[in-house]
């Protein structure tokens, strides 16, 4: 007995999947790295995947015998996999109508390196994305921070959220993964042109050349994108989260500027916008500036989506009100909210006068990833309100 | 670079296999088809699970909630469930539960379609013909001589906006030039490089309609086309689904008797 309780007390506890890993997601256009953290919280685990210094919460990891399983339940989507001494072994599997949309999986213990690229890649590329003939302009910027090398890829409507990779010489290899969105940039610059390939899930490819930008606009006006009535007040009535309705024509919007925000809690760039829109609200609502998110959701089922909307409150400290407006699809949206015209882009902000008409409609966020253009945007959103507010009520 | 697409031609690799393994389904192609069982078995919108499909308009469709009649109507672009508790909308291209029903809809206005599933149907595997090493082939793709785009229908009978890919040649029968199309993802970025193709097996051992094959990138602006992962359109899993019809020029000449073989499902 004695020799049992010895030999007990000698076997190895079982295998742990906390700490930190290098984590890759085989695309067929090669390896897209991120970073995976595990953290034991008494019996269960906590965790995040990490693109560089930008990195998204688990909403779960599962631990049963040696299968770890990490949930975003954000975007329907897991991580299954098989813990064998130091590696993760295992599948990205996400919803699709046409049957399953997987992608291999592996991680090793340990923390990937820092690898900053050199000065000829940093800075700000204008792109054309060309699918089957067809161009399409994106922004690209590179630069270098305390993570390693780090991107942006800017479009019409907005950014794909922070990428992060390696530089070798004059090559490159950037990703984003966030649980939901899988996207890789890979290429090199071939003399004054970079020259790649833009990755979108396990195998869609986009060939593309980029030139240095030149100051000249190479994308659409964010706010010219979407307009609006403004013959008239702008409307809106939908259920708070505690089920009452809340409407444009209520007392605590009389006079005030309203900042309207159309957003998702599926929408990682959404995620990204709320802080922002949080501070403008401190800093502005003692001087008449009322902020309301309309939150278009997966389900429509609001038992299914007011915890979603609860949980994104709660992550961003979000101080306004946010209601359940409709689902997720941009027809669905246009459908609400019928004054608008021309209706594209998860988040859009709609900037109101105090005499509740219309005055601006942006169209996109640029995320922290986008480096000075978010800084301008933020400057922008400053102004308009600082000028809005401004104005005297009628 | 252009004059090297152009010249592309595709050429079957020959993949060596040890003496009497020939037939052995590579690893990574079990393992896809043993994830599509798995999804036709117990996903929520697997084509056995579909009960019916019905286009969208103002008139709306009908749903029965275990007796309770619910409609599903078209307004503004966007599609309202009413009947079942306040009316709502429901997402576009996203599986909604109603009930013990699956709500999908899909398709963009003018010709959206409401799908409906419930659960407890058959869960029988697809059945495949043996594996197949000399039906796969690597290439690259000639692009089209202009950019262009036509209507289809997709693998689940959902009608997209398909773009001219280009076309390859495969050393089948006589050898064969095969258009490829885009098909966009509605729910996503994501887009797949498709050919729908007849052969000889068509209606004498696979599906009469024909059957999709996907272009693989492989690097180097090369694809692998593998007709041991030739599929089935959802219409041969279940008269729900409408089924395409077959692409203009995409006939090869020979039997094609390698992956998924037709058989009747209850």
């Amino acid at each position: 007995m004695i020799v049992a309780a010895l030999l007990l007390s000698l076997a190895p506890p079982p295998a742990s999947p906390a700490g930190s890993w290098r984590a890759v997601l085989d695309l067929a256009g090669g390896e897209l790295r991120f970073a995976l953290t595990v953290r034991p919280t008494g019996r269960a685990f906590r965790g995040s995947i990490c693109n560089g210094r930008s990195c998204t919460l688990l909403s779960g990891i599962r631990v049963a015998g040696d299968t770890v399983v990490l949930e975003m339940q954000d975007y329907a989507a897991t991580i299954t996999s098989v813990l064998h001494g130091d590696s993760l072994t295992g599948v990205y599997h996400n919803v699709g109508n046409r049957g399953p949309r997987t992608i291999p999986f592996r991680a090793s213990r340990g923390r990937w390196r820092i690898e900053p690229a050199s000065a000829e890649l940093l800075g700000s590329w204008d792109a054309t994305f060309v699918t089957d003939g067809r161009a399409s302009p994106r922004v690209l910027l590179f630069s270098n921070d305390s993570s390693g090398f780090i991107g942006g890829v800017i479009t019409n409507t907005g950014d794909y959220g922070r990428f992060w990779g390696r530089a070798e010489a004059d090559s490159f290899r950037l990703a984003h993964f966030d649980g939901s969105f899988v996207y890789m940039l890979t290429g090199r610059l071939d003399g004054d042109t970079l020259r790649g390939v833009f990755h979108a899930g396990r195998s869609t490819q986009t060939p593309f050349t980029a030139v240095r930008s030149t100051g000249r606009p190479h994308l659409a006006s964010p706010t010219g994108m979407t307009s609006a009535d403004t013959s008239a007040p702008f409307r809106f009535a939908f259920p708070g989260l505690d089920g009452r309705t809340v409407a444009n024509t209520d007392p605590r919007f009389r006079g005030k500027v309203v900042l309207i925000d159309v957003f998702g809690t599926w929408c990682p760039t959404c995620h990204e916008a709320a802080p922002m829109l949080a501070d403008l609200y401190r800093r502005y609502h003692g001087r008449g500036l009322e902020i309301v998110g309309l939150a278009y959701e997966v389900t429509g089922d609001t038992a299914v989506d007011a915890p979603l909307v609860r949980r994104f409150q709660m992550t961003h400290r979000v101080p306004y009100p946010l209601l359940l407006a409709g689902t997720s699809d941009v027809a669905s949206a246009a459908a609400t909210l019928p004054q608008l015209r021309g209706f594209t882009a998860f988040p859009t902000s709609i900037f109101l006068g105090r005499d509740g008409r219309v005055r601006l409609v942006y169209a996109g966020f640029l995320g922290a990833a986008t480096g000075p253009q978010h800084d301008r945007q933020v400057a922008e959103f400053r102004a308009t309100l600082e000028r809005l507010l401004a104005e005297p009520a009628r | 670079m252009i004059r090297g697409i152009l010249a592309s031609l595709l050429t079957g690799i020959s993949l060596t296999a040890a003496p009497g393994l020939v037939s052995q389904v590579p690893a990574d192609l079990a393992a896809e088809r043993a994830a599509f069982a798995d999804w036709l078995a117990h996903s929520p919108v697997s084509p056995y699970a579909a009960v019916s499909a019905a286009p969208l308009d103002a008139s709306g469709a009908g749903i029965d909630l275990g007796g309770r009649a619910a409609r599903i109507v078209e307004r503004n672009g966007a599609a309202w469930l009413e009947g079942a508790g306040p009316a709502h909308p429901l997402p576009r291209n996203r599986p909604t539960p109603v009930g013990g029903t699956t709500v999908l809809v899909t398709g963009d206005p003018p010709r959206t379609r409401v799908m409906l599933f419930q659960p407890g149907r058959s869960s029988a595997s697809p059945a495949y013909y043996p594996f197949d090493p000399a039906v796969v082939f690597t290439g690259t793709l000639t692009p089209p001589a202009t950019p262009g785009s036509e209507r289809v229908l997709t693998p689940d009978g959902i009608e997209v906006e398909a773009t001219f890919a280009g076309t390859v040649t495969v050393p089948l029968g006589t050898t064969t030039t095969l258009r490829v199309l885009r098909l966009p993802d509605p729910a996503s970025e994501e887009s797949s490089l498709e050919i729908y193709f007849r052969d000889r097996t068509s209606g004498a051992g696979s599906y009469p309609a024909g059957r999709f094959v996907t272009l693989a990138p492989i690097g180097g602006g090369r694809y692998r086309i593998d007709f041991n992962r030739a599929r089935n359109p959802f219409c041969a899993y279940s008269s729900v689904y409408p089924c395409p019809v077959p692409w203009r020029g995409n006939l090869i000449g020979a039997p094609v008797a390698a992956g998924e073989r037709y058989q009747s499902h209850p």
